[in-house]
């Protein structure tokens, strides 16, 4: 069963359209990740699936329903640009709004998440003492107690330093174990490769991606060599059938063009310096999201 | 718990425990009544500090009368005199006792003309005149005005032939004693002629009404509009809508906004009731009107933050916010401006039309209810049918504008844009 399913659904503001005739099945207990350029409309999909924006055509159902004019207490929900009452003390903010999706006291689940998340000391402290990082995790315990059966997380991990990434993503895991769906946005590719079942791109307000990694790779050829050389960059220049470098700093990915042939790559790199790796692959989520969304895609889609 | 209440209950926890709320319960009461007592005291001041006037007698025959008179009429000397002799330079005179009133000797200087006593119907003839710099006195003017034509009208009609030991008796005044309306007691049919009106009670207990009602207002909900905005900037409202409409949350925060104006109002009249205990006076406590002050007291609260929250969900900043604030206040302040001219004629065609204009009601009606006489018993219904529908129109309006307010950027809308918001929805 789909925990979402949008329906050919559009969203316009004034004369820009957010979201055009979208159509999507998020799975029940799966990992969703929202990737996408900055204004593709992620946000404006996410907010219409929290039933915070309504769209103009097209149905969104959550768990079967349609939203109505009560929010559900099923679905917990982290904005991109979040905020809490800042003059509040962290248990009596975290109280509130449990109850207020969940409708009943949470006391014993915020205890339970502030342990987990290592701020039961500062449970008392008014939340505009709290650091940027402090301040965030308890914008997350906000968005999950009560468990919900569907979380929506918009850019989760901005601005966590690697420790409180690793807090916030073992918390999600472990919600994932417990059944609950979660829809999640990043711009960090390595997230949305590594931490996602399935992967929904979206470009100018319509669906370019929806799928696992690998349904996504199996569109595209193996046209990419992934090779870490001595020198990097520096040797990289006028390689036989290349069209594009990505420089990854230690890594760079070369893009290969029709008739290009690996072997004489391999040569011709060998003959400038020592070869660490090389290896023929699929492009990479990075690469495939800049092969869509990047200035190059742009120039063709004006030829 | 309901969503509403819910989300209430923190706005009104959080406004009733703010320093800001708490320093303004004590401070408004403070600033009205401290403003209303200064006044009291600075004229008292006036009236009763000795100060000297001069006087300059062409006439000869008016100065001790005048002064005798001013004696009689103070219970404790205001002014004290000078007969000032005429000199045959009167302008020089006259530059010279402005010298000394420039110079703080003298308050003012009455100037009697040689013919005052004869009487012409040629008012410039007879004018006295008076020199003063203290322009702020209006009282003085008077003042001298009663003592010098009781002291020509006693002149004159001994000069025409009146035993002086009667003039007095013969021209004092009566006193003319406003009276509260009769009325047929319905239980036994016979008809009650009024009291003579208590002037605290005609005067103190409405504008006292009044005035409790505005501060417990501009206390209670005006900060709404600023919070709400700051709420907006800090970004706290897109979370809360996932768990509560916009509605829902709009509505919490005005029943907060009614939370923390009741409780205002109890604690102010709780204070306002043992004040009058103590000093005897609680029969002057308007307890047949408080159901009607707290009817409109919560009407007035609904349309006004509704009308804030909708207004702080459109600013784009709290500064936005501060400079759209009069909006809020109007139905308050512009009922305040017109209070001394409807306390004059409190059932004139005017007071009650403008008490059937739903934002004025709460206050005026309220004003006319609590002067001597009330108002005929059909008309505070009236007004509250007409009140109860603009707090419906109000609520209608503001949750169109919350609703996109609360999730707007960019700038502040004009006020055409939020007309537009509430007519598309």
């Amino acid at each position: 069963m789909s925990a979402v399913e949008i329906s050919d659904v559009s969203k316009a503001f004034q004369s820009v359209t957010a979201v055009d005739r979208l159509s999507l099945s998020v799975p029940e207990g799966s990992v969703y990740g929202f990737i996408g350029p900055n204004g593709s409309g992620k946000s404006t999909t996410m907010r219409m699936i929290a039933n915070i924006f309504h769209p103009n055509s097209g149905a969104i159902r959550v768990f079967g329903h349609a939203p109505s004019g009560s929010r559900s207490g099923e679905v917990g929900y982290l904005p991109e640009e979040r905020g809490v009452y800042r003059k509040m003390r962290v248990r009596p903010l975290l109280e509130f709004y449990g109850e207020l999706r969940g409708g009943r006291s949470v006391s014993s689940e915020v205890n339970t998440w502030l342990e987990r998340v290592g701020l039961s000391n500062w449970a008392e402290e008014k939340v505009e003492t709290l650091s940027k990082g402090m301040s965030q995790k308890i914008q997350f315990i906000a968005a999950v107690i009560p468990q919900p059966k569907l979380l929506i997380l918009d850019e989760p991990f901005s601005g966590l330093d690697p420790v409180s990434a690793d807090t916030i993503r073992n918390a999600i895991l472990d919600m994932r174990k417990a059944g609950c769906t979660i829809i999640l946005s990043t711009h960090d590719m390595g997230v949305a490769e590594s931490f996602c079942d399935s992967i929904f791109m979206i470009f100018r307000g319509k669906k370019v991606l929806d799928g696992t990694m690998a349904s996504i790779q199996a569109n595209y050829a193996s046209d990419t060599i992934r090779v870490e050389v001595e020198g990097g960059l520096s040797v990289m220049d006028g390689l036989p059938g290349i069209d594009r470098i990505n420089d990854r700093g230690q890594v760079q990915e070369l893009r290969m063009g029709k008739g290009c042939d690996p072997q004489q790559v391999l040569h011709t790199l060998a003959s400038r310096g020592r070869i660490f790796s090389f290896a023929v692959v699929k492009p990479s989520l990075h690469d495939i999201f800049i092969r869509i969304a990047g200035p190059q895609a742009e120039e063709k889609r004006h030829e | 718990m309901n969503k509403i209440l819910l989300i209430a209950r923190r706005d009104y926890i959080q406004t009733v425990t703010s320093k800001g709320y708490l320093i303004a319960l004590v401070l408004l009461p403070l600033i009205f009544g401290g403003s209303i007592l200064g006044t009291r005291l600075a004229s008292r001041g006036n009236s009763t500090s000795s100060q000297r006037i001069g006087i300059i007698d062409h006439s000869g025959v008016l100065a001790q009368r005048v002064i005798q008179a001013a004696e009689q009429l103070n219970e404790s000397p205001k002014y004290t005199f000078d007969d000032l002799k005429p000199e045959s330079d009167e302008a020089g005179q006259v530059l010279s006792v402005s010298n000394r009133i420039r110079e703080g000797e003298l308050l003012a200087v009455l100037d009697i003309p040689a013919d005052v006593l004869q009487a012409s119907d040629a008012a410039e003839r007879d004018r006295v005149v008076y020199y003063t710099n203290s322009t702020g006195r209006a009282q003085l003017g008077s003042w001298l005005t009663t003592i010098v034509n009781s002291s020509l009208v006693g002149l004159r009609l001994e000069q025409a032939g009146l035993e002086r030991a009667r003039i007095p008796e013969l021209v004092r005044n009566v006193p003319v004693v406003p009276m509260n309306l009769a009325k047929r007691d319905p239980a036994t049919g016979k008809i009650a002629r009024g009291d003579a009106s208590n002037p605290l009670q005609s005067a103190v207990v409405p504008t006292f009404l009044v005035i409790l009602m505005v501060i417990v207002v501009m206390v209670g909900s005006a900060p709404h509009i600023g919070a709400v905005a700051e709420d907006k900037t800090q970004r706290v409202f897109e979370m809360l809508l996932s768990s509560a409409s916009p509605f829902e949350l709009m509505m919490g925060k005005v029943l907060a906004a009614l939370g923390a104006c009741l409780t205002t109002s109890i604690l102010y009249i709780a204070v306002g009731l043992m004040a009058l205990m103590g000093m005897s006076l609680f029969g002057l406590a308007p307890l047949h009107l408080l159901p009607w002050f707290f009817v409109y007291l919560i009407a007035d609260v609904l349309m006004l933050s509704a009308m804030g929250v909708a207004l702080g969900s459109a600013c784009a900043s709290a500064q936005d916010a501060q400079q759209l604030a009069f909006l809020m206040f109007m139905p308050v302040i512009i009922p305040m401006l017109m209070l001394a001219r409807i306390s004059q004629q409190p059932n004139g065609g005017f007071a009650t039309a403008m008490s059937f204009v739903p934002p004025f009601t709460p206050v005026l009606m309220l004003m006319r209810q609590a002067m001597p006489g009330g108002v005929p018993w059909w008309q505070p219904w009236v007004g509250l049918v007409g009140v109860a529908a603009s707090v419906f129109a109000v609520v209608w309006a503001a949750g169109r504008i919350f609703r996109i307010g609360i999730l707007a950027t960019g700038k502040t809308p004009k006020l055409a844009e939020l007309g537009e918001w509430v007519l598309r929805g």
